[in-house]
């Protein structure tokens, strides 16, 4: 037996496409950004090396920081909103009627492209005949916010349409790995009398507590990246109150021909997730995985 | 397959308590209205969207949320007769199809190697892939650029299919992977038992067993590939291979953009992926009876 | 059965990147196979949004193909974001297209300075520079070369709606006093003065342009950008601080720092703000384009910025300049022919342009000779009289020191930066670079 398991051609033969291609495409950048986070460097034209010192810059760039702070409050949000999405799905996945339409129903905004979904939040958000602002009035507060104009409310305006847009993605993950779950561990604690809601807890979340790891750090991970939605929303203003790391590697990259720096901060970015997934992965380990 | 299973409902209804039955009642109602509700908001956005389809800049800004007044079909008109849609149509098939396909089985391949098999850079090697997670895509721009240009992959379509089955590869593993984890290794142990070979477990236990997960990580590619533009954008130039997603850019000028137009490009575009979502999310719950009529 | 099919799906995708990579080496046997040359031409007018831009540019096309027999245009059309992220990924590994759009002063420096692009002086000289309004030609100067032929002039006059002025009893402002007047008025009266969409930043900046030229005269912010000149100059502070007057007199509509251009301009076309600051780009929505009701259209008048009392700069000194120009790329390997397109393309363009697509080109237009609607007319004689030109600041300044400015734009409307302050970090800013 473990000499069929360990067969070293089988594996080489199961590994080495995915290998190949990640290291062709995504480790040569990851690597090429690396390089050119040491360099001054438009982006076209001569280089020229200058070490550290755009790592001295970013240790000391107010507004990165600032940036940085933001991601982190996304990420905060959406590892919290991952609650919500569970409690949905073990709804969803549990035995009741309409189950399979609800859920059906509950995933189409992911299918939405994001320019679109930035178009419906915007037009929700409009200052003066927004569709927020409209039921506030209605509901007697006279002064609303003008939220994506406001530095106060911004952040948090833009936050709430980002974790809207993944309901689906992680819903669908769940669901799944809920549907997934032997039938026959139910009856059987149904049989000794378990409650539902002792089921759920006892039994379904332990049982996909891997998969909920694994959606931590997509949920983390995404949101320290995090681009679309905001730029296209505020541009991560007014002022880069709502500038998130990713939308600041942009800037400075794409727009300030910064291309040097821009890398620097691209490839800090890919620093501060690994250390996160360490940290998460140190904090969530619940007990030795067995299957190895 | 079906008599297993509402048999087992049906015992499942028997073993309900009595008491407790008017309460269970009211619950349940406030459940599906929470259900409902929230079912309302997510079908509300594509509902927004058609409507957005139908109406002119001056609607789509004036009056967001109303019907339109006066509906512009024209708007379909000009999104099909204007540019070479149906071509980008078909590339975004073709594209999306090819990179879900290869990044799936690529996927389930090394996930299969790192959950079933013994060696010893395992670890290492799922590590090499969740870095590839955590890189933003627009400091891979330049460099992949300078990559496809010296293979001479700039301006083709593998470009594009290869950077989606790429940048989609570690998180796909990781979905797969928590569900291998989940799932008992017993039945490929007992093949081993039997004397099949790898391959025969891989392809004829395993892939069908992780079906569900499957379709999830297909759906989830899918749409991930079929929205996508910063990548046909930088490494496609030639008008035929372009995409979807350039239809929608198509309206977007230097001084004003053409929401109608954009709405009605996006209607269209929706209207595949929502199909495919539709049969692949069916075979989420399918998989499993498959699964547990062998076991 | 299950396996077989697994297999073939498998021997499928295999056979499916043999096909695609095959198909991919037609495309790459690239410039001058054969007799054939090719110049590559990158633009960001889509047929979608400008449709008659983009025929223009076919026609353009066409008619430079059939006098050059062996030469062919090869297009590539982005929209604007998209088209300066590819500028920008193209530059870095020296693959511009030969002939493609760039922008003045602070976006062409960077690619002269890498030398991507090659001078045009020699095109200029052939008799060409004549054919430009003064003036327009300079923004694509570095070091005396000349590197973009301008295909675009555009100025900012304040456009307003002549039925809410009459509601009002409003007459024109002439002075910046009458000017404020109307403001109040309006404002008192319930009705958004102006309209302003300050999330995309270059829109505020206009304002804040016109009330420093009123100020301060027509060359400070020039001289500030060029170093011969500083920011911390008292009239830079005072233009600062009467933007936070208006402001605060609601002169703007609510949220605006929130509001793209698209949604400010939305409102003053449905009549919900009275007066909107933009670009001579708009004048086909007052006047030509029938999605918008012919009713409002009569209605769209515009004014010149008001003077300020006691200021340096008259009525005639605007805000504006060249838009788009054509560059031609150093490393071209058909550098004549693109040349010469280029050339071509800018005297054609100048032909059509007002009166097919309502774009002022940068070379001269005779009005006495073409057919145009009265509110062009009345733009181009004010242009013929302008006593001076300031280029966009954000377009002026370097990209750094641009995304700096527009930022600080946004923080002044907002009123979380103090004038004196706002002036400071400008000049911060200016002396680093």
């Amino acid at each position: 037996m473990n000499h069929i398991l360990s067969n070293k051609k089988v594996i080489l033969l199961y590994i080495a496409p995915a290998l190949f291609l990640i290291l062709a495409l995504v480790y040569v950048p990851i690597v090429l950004t690396g390089y050119y986070g040491l360099m001054k460097w438009t982006g076209f034209g001569g280089m020229k090396f200058v070490g550290l010192e755009n790592y001295s810059r970013l240790i000391q760039d107010s507004l990165f920081w600032q940036s940085a702070y933001h991601s982190f409050l996304l990420a905060l949000f959406s590892v919290l909103s991952l609650i919500g999405y569970l409690l949905v799905s073990l709804i969803l996945a549990g035995k009741i009627k309409g189950a399979n339409l609800i859920r059906k129903i509950y995933l189409i905004p992911m299918l939405l492209a994001s320019v679109i979904i930035a178009q419906l939040w915007m037009k929700i958000y409009h200052p003066s005949n927004g569709l927020l602002n409209h039921i506030l009035i209605k509901l007697g507060i006279e002064n609303p916010p003008s939220w994506l104009a406001d530095p106060e409310w911004v952040l948090f305006a833009i936050i709430v349409p980002v974790i809207w847009q993944y309901a689906g993605f992680y819903i669908l993950i769940y669901y799944a790995a809920l549907k997934n779950i032997p039938q026959e561990l139910e009856e059987v604690a149904k049989i000794d009398g378990a409650t539902p809601f002792q089921i759920a807890t006892r039994i379904k979340v332990p049982l996909i507590m891997n998969v909920i790891k694994v959606t931590i750090v997509l949920a983390v991970v995404g949101s320290l990246k995090y681009f679309d939605l905001i730029y296209v929303m505020t541009g991560g203003g007014p002022n880069g109150a709502s500038e998130v790391m990713a939308s600041y590697m942009y800037n400075k990259a794409f727009n300030e021909f910064d291309f040097g720096y821009g890398s620097t901060v691209g490839f800090f970015l890919l620093i501060i997730c690994l250390i996160v997934t360490y940290l998460i992965r140190k904090l969530t380990v619940v007990r030795p995985n067995d299957n190895n | 397959m079906e008599p297993v299973k509402t048999a087992v409902q049906s015992s499942s209804v028997a073993r309900t308590r009595k008491p407790s039955r008017t309460i269970n009642r009211v619950a349940y109602g406030i459940l599906y209205l929470f259900l409902a509700i929230v079912a309302v908001f997510q079908i509300a956005p594509i509902v927004w969207l058609f409507f957005f389809s139908l109406k002119d800049n001056q609607e789509v800004f004036h009056s967001p949320f109303s019907l339109p007044t006066n509906p512009k079909w024209e708007n379909y008109i000009k999104v099909w007769t204007e540019g070479n849609i149906s071509q980008y149509f078909f590339n975004s098939v073709v594209y999306t199809a090819s990179a879900v396909v290869l990044t799936v089985l690529l996927a389930s391949m090394v996930t299969f190697a790192i959950t079933r098999m013994k060696w010893k850079f395992s670890r290492l090697v799922l590590g090499l892939f969740m870095v590839g997670l955590m890189i933003p895509v627009h400091s891979t721009l330049i460099p992949l650029f300078n990559t496809f240009t010296k293979i001479h992959l700039i301006d083709s379509p593998l470009s594009i299919i290869l950077s989606y089955t790429a940048f989609n590869l570690p998180i796909t593993i990781m979905i797969l992977l928590g569900f291998y984890e989940a799932l008992p290794c017993e039945m490929e142990e007992a093949a081993v038992m039997d004397g099949a070979s790898i391959h025969h477990i891989f392809f004829r236990i395993t892939l069908p067993m992780t079906s569900p997960v499957i379709a999830t990580a297909a759906i989830i590619n899918m749409i991930y590939n079929w929205n996508e533009f910063v990548f046909v954008n930088t490494f496609i130039s030639s008008d035929i291979y372009k995409t979807l997603t350039v239809g929608i850019q198509n309206f977007i000028g230097q001084y004003t953009t053409d929401w109608g137009a954009i709405g009605a490009t996006l209607v269209i575009s929706i209207l595949p992926i929502l199909t495919a979502f539709l049969i692949l999310s069916n075979r989420i719950v399918e998989g499993i009876a498959a699964g547990s009529v062998k076991g | 059965m299950k396996r077989k099919g697994y297999s073939l799906l498998f021997a499928a995708v295999l056979v499916w990147t043999v096909v695609l990579s095959g198909c991919s080496g037609g495309s790459e046997a690239g410039n001058e196979s054969g007799s054939e040359k090719m110049i590559q031409f990158m633009h960001l007018w889509p047929a979608g949004s400008s449709k008659h831009h983009n025929m223009i540019v076919k026609d353009i096309i066409e008619q430079f193909e059939s006098k050059h027999p062996g030469v062919h245009v090869e297009v590539e059309v982005l929209e604007n974001e998209q088209y300066k992220n590819k500028m920008k990924i193209l530059s870095s590994s020296n693959q511009l297209p030969d002939v493609g759009f760039t922008w003045a002063a602070g976006y062409l420096n960077p690619f002269v300075e890498g030398k991507l692009f090659a001078p045009l002086d020699d095109v200029l000289d052939d008799g060409l520079k004549d054919e430009f309004v003064s003036g327009t030609t300079e923004a694509y100067e570095v070091d005396g070369q000349t590197y973009g032929l301008p295909l675009e002039l555009n100025i900012a006059p304040i456009y307003y709606n002549k039925k809410i002025f009459k509601e009002n009893n409003l007459e024109v402002p002439e002075t910046y006093k009458e000017f404020k007047n109307v403001v109040k008025t309006l404002e008192s009266e319930g009705v958004t003065p102006i309209a302003l969409g300050n999330k995309d930043r270059w829109t505020g900046s206009l304002w804040y342009m016109y009330l420093a030229d009123r100020l301060g005269g027509p060359k400070m912010l020039n001289k500030a950008i060029d170093r011969s000149g500083s920011f911390e100059d008292s009239a830079f502070v005072s233009a600062a601080d009467e933007i936070q007057k208006l402001v605060k007199a609601n002169a703007f509509n609510k949220g605006f720092n929130g509001l793209s251009n698209d949604e400010a301009k939305s409102q003053f076309l449905n009549e919900k703000a009275a007066m909107y600051l933009m670009g001579t780009w708009e004048l086909p929505n007052f006047t030509t384009n029938e999605e918008i009701p012919q009713e409002f259209r009569d209605n769209v008048g515009y004014f010149k910025f008001p003077t300020v009392e006691g200021g340096k700069s008259d009525i005639n000194s605007w805000v504006g300049g060249p838009g788009v120009g054509l560059f031609v790329a150093q490393n071209s390997k058909v550098k004549d022919e693109s040349k010469e397109f280029a050339e071509f393309f800018v005297e054609k363009w100048g032909d059509q342009a007002v009166t097919k697509a309502g774009v002022i080109p940068a070379t001269k237009v005779d009005t006495g000779e073409v057919e145009l609607p009265q509110l062009y007319i009345d733009i181009l004689d004010d242009l013929n009289q302008s006593s001076n030109l300031t280029l966009f600041a954000d377009v002026q300044m370097s990209s750094s020191v641009a995304e700096t400015h527009l930022n600080l734009i946004q923080s002044l409307f907002g009123n979380e930066v103090q004038p004196k302050d706002f002036a400071k970090r400008h000049e911060e800013a200016l002396q680093k670079e």
